[in-house]
């Protein structure tokens, strides 16, 4: 059985977002939320990540992904869930808030 | 009778504990109805000729919630004369035979409870974030529902 260590993630935020510069690279911190087989591949539930306020959602996945490469393979298999909104893996912008909820959604079953 | 002690309710619970079918049965039954209908999920204990030896079930659970009250809302404009929904899902490990999920509904005639139990069912599969991963003899599974339009359908 697996079990999962909880690790907050503390990349610094200048690497991604540099001084000075305003606007859409102003970066927010999210809650990230792993669950069921991205959890496994992740090796965590939960962290924080900082990320750019104004990204796409497949921008936002590679971001989740240069983090956790091993998460590659389930790429074409999930969703997000922003603020517990479904939001497909595209050209989608999200206008993210700080403290804001992103969960990667793998294929359900339920029931 | 005062009907206004008898305004529709909407039951939802996802709990570890053992579900038990006649506490759902009783949380939606009224007076007013003539029929409640229940869709009881059990373990099977095989999966392509493999022997299951339990599920195990995880949950987004703030979201799976709201994404209940969602089916039920939905439930509730298609059926306008569905009294009570109960739908209870269980977390964590559950053995062969017992129950994955129950869903209760009530009405004064039978056709309405009948079908809404149908629909949640359908749209609980296809929509609220609920994993299911078997567990066989040498390895596990996670599960993929057929409603699940993200999953891939061959592999």
């Amino acid at each position: 059985r697996l079990s999962f260590g909880r690790r907050r993630h503390r990349e610094p935020a200048a690497e991604r977002c540099p001084p000075g510069d305003g606007g859409s690279m102003r970066c927010q911190q999210v809650s990230v939320l792993y669950f069921a087989r991205s959890a496994e591949l992740a090796g965590l539930r939960c962290e924080t990540l900082s990320v750019p306020r104004q990204i796409t959602s497949l921008q936002l996945w590679e971001e989740i992904v240069k983090v956790h490469p091993r998460l590659a393979v389930i790429r074409d298999q999930v969703v997000f869930a922003v603020q517990q909104e479904y939001v497909l893996l595209g050209d989608q912008l999200l206008n993210l808030q700080p403290g804001d909820e992103v969960a990667i959604i793998p294929p359900i079953s339920g029931g | 009778m005062d009907e206004n002690e008898d305004t529709p309710k909407d039951f939802i619970k996802l709990k570890s504990e053992k579900l038990s079918v006649d506490e759902v049965s009783e949380l939606v039954v009224s007076p007013y109805c003539g029929a409640v209908s229940v869709f009881i999920g059990t373990t099977r204990n095989n999966f392509e000729g493999k022997k299951v030896i339990h599920l195990e079930y995880e949950a987004y659970t703030s979201m799976a919630e709201t994404e209940i009250k969602k089916i039920c809302r939905d439930v509730r404009q298609k059926w306008p004369s569905v009294k009570h929904i109960a739908v209870y899902h269980r977390l964590g490990v559950v053995s062969i035979t017992e129950a994955s999920v129950i869903i209760a509904v009530s009405s004064p005639h039978r056709a309405e409870s009948l079908e809404a139990v149908t629909y949640c069912i359908n749209t609980l599969k296809a929509s609220v974030p609920i994993w299911k991963k078997e567990i066989y003899e040498d390895e596990y599974s996670w599960k993929e529902n057929k409603e699940c339009f993200w999953a891939n359908s061959e592999k």
